[in-house]
């Protein structure tokens, strides 16, 4: 079997601290909940979650939907999405099955990245962290902006044209978008585009809902 | 546009009124949201996207012209519940929906998962076809035994056979398409409105991964208008079912094997692997796609390999556990029609071998069997069960079925395997009956019955005439037993009925 990596980057700073954090538990739970119910997702969905503040951290490594369990989390701190990327991607590198002649490797992971402010890390943390991640093939990778203080032109520059906005971090529109994130997995799950070329674009998953503007 | 809870009332093509209730988060499909009627007996689904004339036209047939011709005439309330068949269409301004029947009771699940909640699930065939999920992530209560699964397959092949019959093709036939209810054995193909008329309705979208024919993998990449490219049509339904059937029976895929055919390109793999390079897994001419139990045990998770046995050990449970019947259905299926679509079984083919394949089912003697029957197989010098290995050591008559030609009786190629409780029917004992959805209630009643009594095999007639013991030329009246020895030869009825020879198997 390959398993379909999900990888979900989550700012968890100072910012995210009251409604939008519960938001995001709740939209996390409510993503393993319903992913639980389509027996594709159930069996090739494997999700990890890194949290950033002042600093990144996996808290949930890469773990099937069955056994998956959401830890605490709580908001405090600084913005280190530079560094989370950088996370992301040791992460990809230790976690990844490859193909070989006698394994059936991951197919490609998907990414979500949702953060309500600017990046705080030194520049050349951040220049890494992109440089690294664009190292790597993604299956889909997609940032959301939530609110309006968040840094839209630095994650066109993580996930270029593949960038939605949340107009503010509230509960429904949170709700929404994760609701379209798992969607979008159980689409990717499901199986291929029509082109069969893996393409990584927006067009590849489901229509975002109003609440999502694509930037 | 309204609020939330709101009773919508709209008027359908037909002239009836729906009603249905609106929500501003529907369940969604692919191409369809969903809204549900005050009373939950019916769903209408709006297309997201306009439809052009041709799908309206299509849509229009489907829900008139297509519905009539298959519930319109006699028996077509059989039919009804085989499909989720649309009844009504509506053209609200640009919006068109149709008007389509709630799923029915038995295709949610009652106790769902034991580990995390899937009550009210719908009960999708891929819960049932993946042998974790059937036998770790479902409740025992929800997964029936073996010989449910031969009833579904039957079922679904009836009702492809009865589509096909109509000159329509579904299109789109996966296991998401499929619901069952392997509880009360039934079967609905749901999402019908893909289906394609050759000539007339192209199909809109290719299929589900893992059921799309080779062909139309393989010439995904072509333009729409190249005369080569292959779009679903009713030779790749029949691939689409013979998936299915290997699926529902086996709990493995029959292309999914471990051959790599690119390293670096997942996509490409897979698309290889289904398409232009696909191969059977059991194929014994061809074994680079076949797997051993080693290759699953690196390639599925750890805590998850125990489910998958025997079900993915092809040495132990190899196709031809499924009996005379469908083994060459299957090998015409993924051998040699695998890359040539006309020499794929049709779905008649496929119901008539699994209903004579039941004929072959006894009853394991292990009463704790997970699968509780298998399919006899009477060349076998020790006779066992193949899920739990328990031998088969009580005698055990075999029926061979015959039939008057002209004066003599010649095979009719039928064989019944005889259990405490084995019935015969109708369409056992007389050659003009086939056990399908023409039946009457009058022929669905036994007409004899065997049970096993103080070491002995008996028949007991059951029907409302003589049969005849052919060797002492002696009726067994209605009612009365005759005792079955080998060799012992019954008329089932008048001159014109078949006649059982009796073989006995472990004396």
């Amino acid at each position: 079997m390959r398993r379909l990596p999900v990888y979900m980057l989550v700012d968890v700073s100072g910012s995210m601290s009251g409604e939008p954090i519960e938001s995001v538990k709740s939209g996390l739970q409510m993503l393993v909940d319903a992913l639980r119910k389509e027996p594709r997702a159930l069996e090739t969905a494997y999700l990890s979650v890194i949290t950033f503040n002042s600093r990144a951290q996996q808290i949930v490594p890469l773990t099937d939907l069955a056994s998956f369990q959401l830890p605490e989390i709580t908001a405090s701190g600084c913005t280190a999405l530079g560094e989370a990327l950088k996370l992301l991607c040791d992460c990809r590198k230790k976690e990844i099955i490859k193909t070989t002649t006698e394994v059936k490797g991951d197919w490609k992971p998907m990414v979500f990245i949702l953060t309500d402010g600017i990046p705080t890390d030194d520049d050349d943390v951040l220049s890494e962290g992109i440089s690294e991640f664009h190292a790597e093939k993604w299956g889909a990778a997609v940032s959301c902006a939530a609110g309006p203080d968040a840094d839209k032109d630095f994650l066109d520059k993580v996930t270029p044209e593949c960038v939605v906005e949340l107009a503010t971090a509230d509960k429904s529109r949170l709700s929404a978008f994760f609701k379209w994130v798992t969607a979008s997995i159980a689409t990717t799950s499901k199986g291929i585009n029509e082109q069969g070329d893996g393409a990584t674009g927006l067009g590849q998953l489901p229509p975002p809902p109003p609440e999502l503007t694509i930037v | 546009m309204y609020k939330n809870g709101k009773c919508v009332t709209v008027k359908a093509v037909s002239g009836k009124t729906y009603q249905y209730i609106w929500t501003d988060t529907p369940a969604s499909g692919v191409m369809k949201d969903v809204y549900f009627a005050p009373d939950k007996s019916y769903v209408v689904a709006f297309f997201r996207e306009q439809q052009d004339a041709n799908s309206i036209e299509r849509l229009e047939n489907l829900v008139g012209r297509y519905r009539q011709g298959m519930f319109g005439g006699d028996g077509g309330g059989y039919w009804e519940k085989v499909y989720c068949w649309p009844y009504d269409l509506i053209r609200d301004g640009k919006r068109i929906g149709l008007v389509v029947p709630a799923y029915r009771k038995e295709f949610f699940f009652r106790y769902g998962s034991p580990t995390f909640d899937l009550k009210h699930g719908e009960k999708q065939g891929e819960w049932f076809t993946n042998p974790w999920h059937r036998f770790c992530n479902l409740d025992r209560r929800e997964t029936g035994d073996w010989r449910k699964y031969f009833d579904i397959c039957m079922l679904l092949a009836r009702g492809v056979r009865r589509m096909h019959m109509a000159g329509l093709a579904h299109s789109d036939l996966s296991y998401k398409n499929v619901l069952i209810d392997p509880i009360t054995s039934s079967v609905a193909i749901i999402d019908i409105d893909g289906l394609v008329v050759p000539g007339k309705f192209p199909p809109d979208v290719l299929g589900t991964d893992g059921f799309i024919a080779p062909e139309v993998y393989a010439t995904m990449g072509l333009p729409k208008r190249d005369k080569n490219r292959k779009f679903p049509c009713k030779e790749t339904d029949l691939h689409a079912l013979a998936v299915l059937i290997y699926m529902y029976l086996l709990c493995r895929h029959p292309l999914e094997g471990k051959k790599i055919w690119d390293v670096n390109d997942e996509q490409r793999d897979k698309l290889l692997a289904f398409g232009e390079k696909a191969v059977f897994i059991e194929n014994p001419m061809d074994t680079c796609n076949r797997y051993t139990v080693e290759w699953v045990r690196k390639n599925e998770p750890p805590s998850r390999f125990r489910y998958l046995l025997p079900w993915r050990d092809l040495d132990k449970l190899p196709y031809t556990v499924l009996g005379p019947y469908l083994r060459p259905l299957i090998e015409r299926a993924f051998i040699d029609g695998l890359h040539n679509p006309a020499k794929r079984p049709q779905a008649f083919e496929w119901e008539e071998a699994l209903i004579q394949t039941m004929d072959l089912m006894i009853p394991c003697r292990n009463a704790k069997c997970d699968q509780k029957w298998f399919v006899f197989d009477n060349s076998a010098a020790k006779p066992k069960c193949p899920f739990c290995g328990t031998p088969y050591n009580i005698s055990l008559p075999v029926l061979n079925l015959y039939h008057l030609s002209g004066k003599k009786y010649a095979f009719s190629g039928k064989r019944v395997m005889v259990y405490n409780g084995t019935r015969l029917y109708r369409w056992h004992i007389d050659p003009k009956v086939e056990r399908n959805e023409k039946l009457t209630d009058a022929e669905k009643r036994p007409v004899a019955c065997f049970q096993f009594h103080q070491g002995n095999w008996y028949l007991r007639n059951e029907s409302d005439c003589d049969m005849v013991d052919m060797g002492k030329r002696t009726p067994v009246p209605k009612q009365s037993a005759i005792l079955l020895a080998d060799g012992v030869q019954i008329r089932l009825g008048g001159e014109s009925a078949r006649m059982i020879h009796v073989q006995m198997v472990n004396k």
